[in-house]
């Protein structure tokens, strides 16, 4: 009880007086403490004050910084678009060159009675032909240009899906038509009499190029009507184009289809039972046979290759050892049995060469004890492991002995086997016949498929970024998806222009770049703290720390509340 | 024809649905030392089974916490058995181990279901899964109530599962997945799922414990856990190879419990088509590898081919050809190119900055801090004066 008088000797030298006046009073009140004076009053309340004020100006910014989740702005809204395909529709203006020796209003007239003729063929609207006279008119004689090989081609027709070459003829029938092998050009062959005449509105040659250039481009736009279809908001009027038979097929087909991918890594593998063959001449073999393939894709995706032998490999113990069939003369396989034939957990086919997937191809040398070794059900020596690769079983003539090394002219069926392979796995379509058209119909799918592949993924993000709060969005992801956008943007500019290469390159891009917003590796939501797991870490750590300081501030606001009324 | 376009909307959906062209198992152990042996045993009990039954070493993520084979208590060094008869030793002579150790955390299992990695990773520790793979995830450790523990360090929480298959949902990272937990409380693990096409099963309801099936007296501790063993049981007994027709619906109804010891449960709601579809879809689908081979009848003209090859080689060298003269007539194009490189790196540097910003903002905070601190102290000091 001593220390208000101390405290107040201590703080002032005069109170004495006063105390020593007060005494009789205070004795009087001896059950309450005694006033405090003015000046302690308020140095508690500065007291109380300024530890409010460090935590509420210092405290809580500092938790708020440090505790908050960085994400970055996201344009949500264009990305949900692009994922609903709202804002590109792809259409595939494909432009068609008419060479022809004829006057060019003759030549316009045809163009445009064919152009008529295909346009009520169609039935695929986002697919359609756009003929036109060749710039350069052909003027060359072309009875001497039916030998021509097909591998000159101008350089301004980089942009024409294909040339029509009109080559007027005496001889045979006509009209009548072919399609270059090794360039995209169709040769018509017809006579002088079936040109329309001016004032005609049909003409049985127009109609006759229309049905063909339908049935070139029947596939592709079969693929691209199956890809249209797939999409979110697809109308089903789109989908006309394709039978349900035809999409069964191209269903089918995509199974097998190797995911797209920048770059693929080629495996090259030799397997053998025994200790013979141990070489292959297989570096020969590819650039033969295979690298002229490769370099033709090499506008879609990058190929890297590398190869091996494995001697001493045995078959998985799971499935059923060969069987010897008297009437084929040959030790068999049983279907069933040959997905299992590659022996996955004892031949070491790593996936982890390289950065792209990898894609293995697999020429197994039987033992000289095992050959010929045959499919059992149609004799055959090769299948395809759907988006894995091929296997091929090479059985030596000579049955005797197995050579030691295999020369590129062995590898020659393998090598046949695996290209084709290869073209299925890549997903080139079948039809038609012209290899180049062929190519540049692949490469109109992969742009399509690459936007709607990129744009799916711009609205996965999207769902991922508002379903899940808890995951830090860096600024980086946002600047992808700024980039994703754009190359979006130019690819569906290009097709619409009819500049499919230029559509792809930046689909590729897009591509990569919506994979690596998806993918940013800070991304990871990892620790979510339900409620009660909150409380449990604060409460033990600001419990003690806030008792007092709400305690204390209360009790000096009931004080200058008490003293308010009092007044 | 027109009925056939009529047809066409009805008939789409599950064409595309129907088929997976993949198949991948991720198995997990989540807990290390001697004691826990029967987790490791459980998990390579699978791996061994998936193994057989078809699925390659690259599309099996095996993550094992520690290693029983080399532990020096083990009495049968570099073995690992799942049963008191040691007639089976799980370690072989093959097998692949693509996280083991301190590898084992819940950042890197989640990493691994989300494919979100720097890019040294190798591929074969990745998943590397697309809307045609399925998907089998199996884990044993020590659970609890919606957790399970990682390596008596951490743990993963069944919200954080959710997520994570959440997103592998939205990424179309699987076609269908069959989750299976073989841990105490496991059925809580599951209940948080929300995105379809997930089959799950645990092996033990909540407030209720899962048990080790026997203990090997040589080794000194329980090598299996009983929900795996009667998993295994079926799988090893019934499933005997690739070709077995048999179903997950064959599979759930050989548990006993009275065997297991515990309450198994199945969560069928988020499977497209219910029960039903779930319980019919094969075994096979999730424990094997399928392959839809594709044998080869007739072959296209060998004579052709080659006719083929060399036309393209021809044509590729007059592409090149061209490609070197348009460089050489058109230099500026290549100009362009290396113009809009500089701009990109000039970005990164920007993203560069922002970090730095970051910290820069950071030593503010912590200067203010220090400040306020030399503030109130001073302040404190010119009261008391």
């Amino acid at each position: 009880m001593a220390s208000p008088n101390a405290a107040d000797a201590s703080s002032a030298p005069e109170p004495s007086k006063e105390t020593s006046i007060i005494v009789p009073r205070a004795a009087k009140a001896h059950n309450g403490p005694p006033p405090e004076s003015k000046e302690g009053i308020w140095l508690r309340r500065a007291a109380i004050l300024s530890f409010w004020a460090v935590v509420v100006l210092l405290g809580l910014p500092v938790w708020w910084k440090t505790t908050a989740i960085y994400r970055a702005e996201l344009p949500l809204q264009d990305m949900t678009d692009w994922a609903e395909s709202k804002i590109c529709k792809p259409v595939f203006p494909l432009r068609i060159a008419v060479e022809s020796s004829i006057s060019s209003h003759d030549a316009q007239q045809l163009v445009r009675l064919t152009q008529h003729a295909i346009d009520d063929l169609n039935e695929f609207s986002a697919h359609h032909l756009r003929l036109m006279p060749a710039t350069s008119p052909y003027t060359a004689n072309s009875s001497q240009e039916v030998i021509i090989d097909g591998t000159s081609i101008r350089s301004d027709d980089r942009d024409n899906a294909l040339v029509i070459r009109m080559i007027q003829v005496e001889t045979g029938e006509t009209p009548r038509s072919q399609l270059q092998s090794y360039s995209p050009t169709l040769d018509v062959y017809y006579s002088a009499s079936q040109l329309p005449a001016q004032s005609s509105t049909s003409s049985p040659l127009a109609s006759f190029i229309a049905q063909e250039l339908h049935t070139v481009f029947a596939e592709e736009q079969a693929q691209l009507a199956y890809l249209l279809a797939a999409q979110p908001g697809a109308q089903a009027a789109r989908t006309k184009a394709l039978s349900v038979e035809k999409y069964v097929e191209l269903d089918r087909q995509s199974t097998k289809v190797l995911k797209y991918a920048p770059t693929y890594h080629l495996t090259f593998s030799l397997f053998s039972p025994s200790y013979t063959p141990s070489a292959w001449n297989i570096e020969a073999a590819l650039r033969t046979y295979l690298s002229p393939l490769l370099e033709s894709f090499s506008g879609i995706s990058n190929f890297t290759v590398d190869s091996q032998v494995q001697l001493y490999a045995t078959f998985s113990p799971s499935i059923h050892q060969p069987e010897f069939d008297e009437h084929l003369k040959a030790w068999t396989l049983r279907k069933e049995d040959l997905s299992a034939f590659v022996n996955a957990a004892e031949w070491p086919l790593s996936p982890s060469i390289g950065e792209g997937p990898t894609v293995n191809f697999i020429l197994y040398v039987p033992d000289a004890s095992q050959s010929p070794l045959l499919v059992k059900e149609n004799a055959g020596n090769s299948w395809l492991i759907p988006q894995w690769g091929g296997v091929h079983i090479l059985n030596v003539q000579n049955v005797s002995t197995t050579p030691n090394v295999l020369t590129a002219e062995d590898l020659v069926p393998a090598m046949h086997t695996f290209s084709d392979q290869l073209t299925v796995l890549f997903g080139l379509p079948q039809a038609p016949a012209s290899l180049p058209l062929r190519i540049s119909t692949l490469e109109r799918v992969r742009a399509a498929s690459l936007i709607f592949s990129a744009s799916s993924t711009l609205g996965a993000l999207a769902q991922v970024y508002q379903k899940m709060p808890s995951i830090p969005v860096p600024d980086n992801v946002a600047q992808s998806v700024d980039s994703t956008i754009a190359h979006l943007q130019q690819a569906c500019h290009l097709l619409r222009e009819g500049r499919f290469q230029g559509a792809l390159e930046h689909a590729r891009i897009a591509e990569v770049e919506a994979e690596k917003a998806f993918f940013e590796r800070s991304m990871v939501g990892q620790v979510y703290f339900p409620d009660e797991h909150k409380v449990a870490v604060y409460l033990p750590l600001l419990g003690p720390v806030a008792v007092p300081l709400v305690m204390a501030a209360l009790k000096e606001l009931k004080g200058v509340l008490a003293s308010a009324r009092g007044r | 024809m027109k009925l056939s376009s009529a047809l066409l909307p009805l008939l789409a959906a599950p064409f595309v649905a129907a088929e997976h062209t993949s198949n991948w198992a991720v198995l997990v152990g989540t807990s290390r030392f001697w004691f826990n042996y029967r987790h490791l045993a459980n998990v390579l009990s699978l791996y061994r089974t998936v193994k057989r039954l078809g699925i390659p070493d690259s599309q099996i993520i095996l993550m094992l916490p520690d290693d029983m084979a080399c532990n020096p208590r083990n009495a049968f060094p570099g073995a690992v058995f799942n049963n008191a008869d040691r007639a089976l030793d799980l370690y072989g002579d093959n097998i692949e181990v693509d996280y083991r150790g301190y590898e084992v955390t819940v950042e890197n299992f989640i990493r691994l279901m989300t494919d979100r990695w720097g890019e040294d990773t190798p591929r074969s520790k990745r998943l590397m899964t697309d809307e045609r793979s399925n998907i089998l995830v199996y884990m044993t450790g020590h659970g609890g109530n919606e957790f399970l523990k990682f390596q008596d360090a951490e743990e993963i929480s069944a919200f954080d599962l959710a997520d994570a298959f959440g997103q592998m949902w939205e990424k179309k990272r699987y076609h269908e997945m069959l989750f299976m937990i073989d841990t105490c409380q496991a059925n809580t693990m599951y209940s948080k799922f929300y995105s379809p096409n997930i089959l799950a099963t645990g092996s033990s309801e909540i407030d209720q414990s899962s048990y080790s099936h026997h203990a090997d007296q040589d080794v000194g501790v329980a090598v299996i856990d009983r929900y795996t063993y009667y998993n295994l049981e079926f799988l090893e007994t019934q499933v005997r190879d690739p070709t077995s027709k048999l179903t997950m619906g064959d599979l759930f109804d050989s548990y006993d419990e009275a065997k297991i010891h515990s309450h198994p449960g199945i969560r069928y709601d988020l499977f497209e088509g219910g029960e039903q579809a779930a319980r019919s879809k094969l075994i096979m689908d999730f424990f094997g590898n399928v392959q839809n081979i594709e044998v080869e009848g007739e072959k296209r003209n060998e004579t052709q081919w080659r006719q083929e090859l060399e036309a393209i080689e021809r044509m590729i060298n007059e592409a090149k050809r061209r490609h070197n003269e348009s460089l050489s007539v058109h230099p500026q194009a290549q100009h362009v190119v290396e113009e809009a490189k500089p701009a990109q790196s000039l970005r990164r540097q920007g993203a560069a900055m922002v970090q730095e910003e970051q910290g820069w903002s950071k030593q503010i905070v912590g200067a203010a801090a220090l400040v306020g601190c030399a503030v109130a102290w001073a302040a404190g000091s010119w009261l008391e004066s």
